[in-house]
């Protein structure tokens, strides 16, 4: 096909070719031999976030964007940190694991310094290393799988096993004697019903139920849960299969305690389970503004950034995960992995507005700040019950 | 065990409903419908439209209203799905299968990220619900509200079953089914009853969609991809092209599942459900019920 | 033995056959060269610019493209639709995955078991089904896509829900992309080191790869029984031997796309192997063009970086993606790059006046051909067009 005289064109095109490439390559420095994001110890120091902005779980992109603006604003307004302001930078992770690392690269490329995003804790598992590598300490607000923890990473969020753990506390106080426990197979579902099995010591867990949050009629499921007679039931999926669930669990002729988990405290919980089949269902939730003594004056201020909307889940641990890296930060005297990790590391009772602060050794968080709370406020909002303590 | 047969024929026969649509398509055109599950989703999102206004004039929601809505939504769904036939499958039908299959999954894309586009992705709540305190009866709570679902969608079959057995256009799909050129030369006005055919299937997908609604509680715009599946599986099962097989492969399916369930665990459902399919296909590819298929060339 | 057979002398053509065009311009030359200034600039790209972001974006690119080349052996080359294509993908990953991290296996020497456990998945699924209608393996592809799926999430060993994590990069007899490399001075970290990795070997053998395995016996065989498997059983092909090999090289392909995956990643789960990415991968495949190198390319490359350079796109992609679908099929049913399509600024051959000869013609022959497939009465339009646009 090809005759001597185009070789010799061939081999003159590849010659030029690599020819451009050496001049390219000679004057750029943002090429293989640059790379890597270095502080240039001026201009302000970025914050980025990974969150869902797109996607079934996009309304929490913009709940956690307006918690850590608010928190950066104030950072600023007093002095900032180490002389230099804040400035947030946000990605869309979709929730998914492929534009999570996209984004995560993204935000390095960026030059961030440090990291206070991730919600999806599938989404959040392969930026960890990303960040690791890139010298970029990260504090997650909202994520909590078990299998975050202890990969250098920091947790404002309590863990599954301190969500079971208060689930337990919470079984034991109510004297459950038949427990059964239901999830949604999703990760964080399956993670806090297995943390609520494992120390659930003396309690009587009698039985572990999957359903499949795409479907709608869990009539098989329930046939076999009150097989068990429980007189305690734990649901730790999110609230749409929840709301569904306890709906057809009360048809079923189950009008017990029913708990469920962080995913499934929302307010449209009860309005998917309707008025009657909410009657005795409660939650596990770590504290939000509205549950706490002067938590109306920061809702205030919320709104102030937002543009007048409310504040939803997890705005308040975003709020707190940027306020916690800024003090790292401020202590260390530098933005350098290090001396920041040790830092946040070194924080003993830093005080929150969901409470005092300290990490375990493990980048989780102590205690988890975990209550109870029961959908009893306005439209089925969620208010505290029992602070279990 | 009477709970597990109850709750399994309760499931099947909104599977039973949906199967016969993707069965009365198939059977005629060969046309695997993949958009079928998602006009059982359209179908109770319309609804959902249609009762917000009826709520608005007639204030609270009640069965009758919900008998009439059922019936607008079946218009509807069925015109939409005269549409589609329309507009995405006629002009593919003498190209080869790949084709009309690419756009059948094209059709359901569409409408699933219209609905989500427009009504956003959280389920919506259903304004009706029907609600019953169970009887007993042998062991196992039977509500009202399941008892006239099934009622309605037994009635529903039945009269499907009277078109197409014993009346003049039914003979006509029937005939279509067959041999398409030969009927077209016998003065069959083939895209006049292929229209109808997907006009009643639509329907058919569309009222199931409205039950499932008013009975669950709660609409989403992926409800459909799920029962879709499970329908085309019933289909199979029963004989895909076979009326009473798809009925049949309906209630089959929910009694498989609902007792595979209870061996098994819920995790497993699905997996339980396609393995069927397949098992099926590897020893009765035929169904229950169908007869022995040539390909078409 | 030593009987000769008598050969009969070809008959000559009725007509001239048109010189085949030369230079530049000639369709095949032109596109093998745009094809490697292609490679190249790919080559060159991280001297220009080295961010983490455009290396991860561009990788993951890659990768799909040799997933979408392995789908169109699948749907261009054997016009079998599989909806659950992904989950091949899924078998490589978790594969290779398990094998990295609880056996301390390195990446390369997972790709025997990669391959062995995509075959198996092959037969398994397309044994049965490829006896059967060609519809029903649509179904039957997409169910198989939900058991793998909610296999992984249930099993222990698959890392349940939340997947398997910290797995390694690729590494050769003690030597891993981690460890960076320098050459001329130059220092070439992990992740750059992959990108090149994907570019030669992924991109070579999926794009390489397959379209000379399109233009080889198999290719031809698995091409004439997607137009019509009777004619060419007729012709001596076995139509399921034919169409099972195609299953098994695309689940091969997609296996092996899966391992790039999830070195690329670092962690899977289960959730990245739902029906929508099954559907996305078919969508570059048929937007692009079905059976052409060239449309595939293009379609994997606008499915994998549209939603990256238009965040406002990633909202509304999937119902573009179906409505385009939908369009597609009608208008435009090859694809934007239609297997056989030559620029229109390339050199043609001529095609003479054919001489009236005195064959009497079938009566009503165009009739006919008007009811055959568009893509028949392409073929017949085009058949004297020489030179594929590949």
């Amino acid at each position: 096909m090809f005759s001597r005289t185009t070789r010799t064109k061939r081999a003159l095109a590849l010659g030029a070719l690599a020819a451009s490439a050496a001049l390219v390559l000679s004057a750029c420095s943002g090429g293989v031999a640059g790379g890597g994001s270095t502080d240039s110890g001026d201009g302000p120091i970025k914050f980025g976030m990974l969150a869902p902005f797109s996607g079934s779980e996009a309304a929490f992109g913009d709940y956690m964007k307006f918690g850590a603006q608010l928190a950066i604003d104030e950072v600023n307004a007093d002095g900032g940190v180490n002389g230099r302001d804040l400035e947030l930078v946000t990605e869309d992770d979709g929730c998914d694991a492929t534009a999570s690392v996209a984004a995560a690269n993204k935000l390095v490329s960026a030059g961030v310094q440090g990291s206070v995003g991730g919600y999806c804790s599938g989404a959040t598992l392969p930026t960890l290393p990303i960040f690791s590598e890139a010298g970029i300490p990260m504090v997650i607000p909202a994520a909590n799988s078990t299998k975050l923890v202890g990969q250098g990473a920091f947790m404002i969020n309590g863990t599954g096993t301190q969500q079971g753990a208060a689930a337990v506390a919470y079984a034991t106080k109510l004297g459950a004697k038949s427990i059964v426990v239901i999830d949604d197979t999703t990760d964080y579902s399956v993670d806090l019903a297995n943390q609520f099995a494992e120390q659930a010591g003396d309690l009587n867990v009698s039985k572990r139920e999957s359903v499949n949050p795409d479907e709608k009629d869990f009539s098989a499921n329930i046939n076999s849960v009150l097989g068990a007679s429980p007189d305690f039931v734990f649901w730790t999926g999110y609230y749409q299969a929840g709301g569904l669930l306890i709906n057809q669990l009360r048809t079923a002729g189950y009008d017990g305690p029913v708990l469920v988990g962080d995913g499934s405290v929302d307010a449209q919980l009860a309005a998917i389970a309707g008025p009657d089949a909410i009657e005795n269902v409660t939650g596990t939730f770590t504290r939000t503004p509205d549950m706490l003594e002067g938590g109306d004056a920061w809702v205030e201020a919320y709104k102030g950034v937002s543009g007048g909307a409310e504040p939803g889940p997890y705005s308040m641990q975003t709020y707190e995960a940027v306020k916690v890296l800024a003090e790292a930060m401020n202590e260390a005297g530098s933005t350098d992995y290090e001396a920041v990790t040790a830092a946040l590391k070194g924080l003993k009772n830093f005080p929150l507005l969901s409470g005092d602060l300290t990490f375990a050794s493990d980048g989780s968080r102590e205690g988890g700040g975990f209550v109870i709370v029961e959908p009893t406020g306005d439209g089925g909002a969620f208010v505290l019950k029992d602070d279990l303590s | 065990m009477f709970q597990l047969i109850w709750n399994g024929l309760f499931v099947g026969s909104f599977y039973a409903l949906v199967a016969l649509g993707y069965s009365m398509v198939y059977g005629i055109i060969k046309l695997l419908n993949f958009a079928h599950g998602d006009l059982y989703m359209l179908g109770s999102f319309l609804a959902f439209v249609v009762l917000g206004g009826f709520t608005g004039l007639f204030g609270l929601g009640s069965i009758p209203i919900l008998l009439l809505v059922l019936l607008i939504t079946m218009l509807l769904t069925g015109g939409i799905g005269v549409l589609i036939e329309r507009v995405a499958y006629r002009p593919l039908r003498s190209s080869p299968r790949l084709a009309a299959l690419i756009t059948a999954v094209g059709v359901s894309f569409t409408l699933e990220y219209a609905v989500r586009q427009i009504f956003g992705a959280s389920p919506l709540v259903f304004p009706i619900r029907l609600q019953g305190a169970p009887i007993e009866v042998l062991g196992a709570r039977i509500t009202m509200p399941q008892l006239i679902l099934m009622l309605v969608a037994a009635v529903l079959m039945f009269l499907l079953q009277r078109y197409i057995m014993h009346s003049r256009e039914g003979r006509a799909m029937r005939a279509i089914a067959l041999d398409q050129k030969a009927s077209l030369l016998m003065g069959v006005n083939v895209n006049r009853v292929i229209s109808r055919t997907f006009f009643i299937g639509s329907a058919l997908a569309g009222a199931a969609g409205v039950m499932a609604a008013a009975y669950y509680g709660t609409i989403d715009f992926l409800m459909g991809f799920v029962i879709g599946l499970k329908a085309f599986t019933a289909a199979v099962i029963g004989g895909i092209g076979n009326l009473y097989g798809a009925m049949l492969g309906g209630l089959v399916l929910g009694l498989l599942e609902s007792f595979g369930t209870h061996f098994l665990g819920g995790q497993w459902r699905d997996v339980f459900a396609f393995g069927f399919l397949i098992l099926f296909l590897v020893f009765k590819p035929t169904g229950i019920l169908g007869e022995r298929v040539v390909e078409r060339v | 033995m030593a009987h000769k057979i008598q050969r009969l002398p070809a008959p000559k053509p009725t007509i001239e056959r048109p010189p085949a065009v030369s230079g530049i311009l000639a369709p095949e030359r032109f596109m093998k060269m745009l094809a490697l200034v292609l490679f190249v600039g790919a080559t060159v790209l991280p001297f220009i610019t080295a961010t983490p972001y455009i290396i991860s974006i561009l990788t993951t690119a890659m990768i799909y493209i040799v997933l979408a080349m392995g789908l169109n052996v699948v749907v261009g080359y054997a016009g079998l639709l599989d909806l659950g294509y992904i989950a091949f993908m899924a078998v490589g990953a978790y594969t290779s995955g398990i094998l990295t991290t609880q056996f301390g296996l390195s990446m390369l020497e997972t790709i025997p078991f990669v391959v062995l456990a995509c075959i198996v998945a092959g037969v398994i699924i397309g044994g049965p089904t490829l006896r059967l209608r060609s519809d029903y393996l649509a179904i039957v592809t997409l169910g198989f896509g939900e058991i793998i799926r909610i296999t992984a999430n249930n099993l222990k060993v698959t890392g349940g829900p939340s997947g398997i994590h910290g797995i390694p990069t690729w590494s050769f007899f003690g030597w891993s992309f981690s460890d960076g490399l320098d050459i001329a001075g130059i220092h070439f970290g992990p992740k750059i080191l992959f990108y090149y990795f994907v570019l030669f070997v992924g991109i070579g053998l999926a794009v390489v790869g397959v379209s000379r395995l399109g233009k080889g016996k198999l290719g031809r065989a698995w091409k004439s029984v997607r137009d019509d498997e009777d004619v060419s059983e007729a012709m001596g092909i076995n139509g399921y031997k034919t169409k099972l090999m195609a299953y098994i090289i695309g689940a091969i392909w997609g296996g092996f796309a899966g391992t790039l995956m999830a070195g690329h990643l670092s962690a899977i789960s289960p959730n990245s192997f739902e029906f929508l990415y099954s559907a996305l991968v078919l969508m570059a495949v048929v937007l692009g063009g079905m059976g052409s190198t060239p449309g595939v390319i293009i379609g994997a490359l606008f499915v994998s970086l549209a939603p990256e350079l238009l965040r406002e796109f990633s909202e509304w992609r999937f119902l573009l993606f179906g409505v385009l679908l939908v369009v597609a099929m009608i208008f435009r049913p090859k694809g934007i790059w239609p297997a056989n399509a030559v620029l229109p600024f390339l050199k043609k051959r001529t095609i003479p006046e054919v001489p009236p000869t005195d064959v009497i013609g079938v009566v009503g022959l165009d009739d006919e051909l008007a009811e055959l497939p568009s893509e028949a009465r392409d073929l017949r339009d085009t058949r004297d067009e020489k030179g594929e646009g590949q």
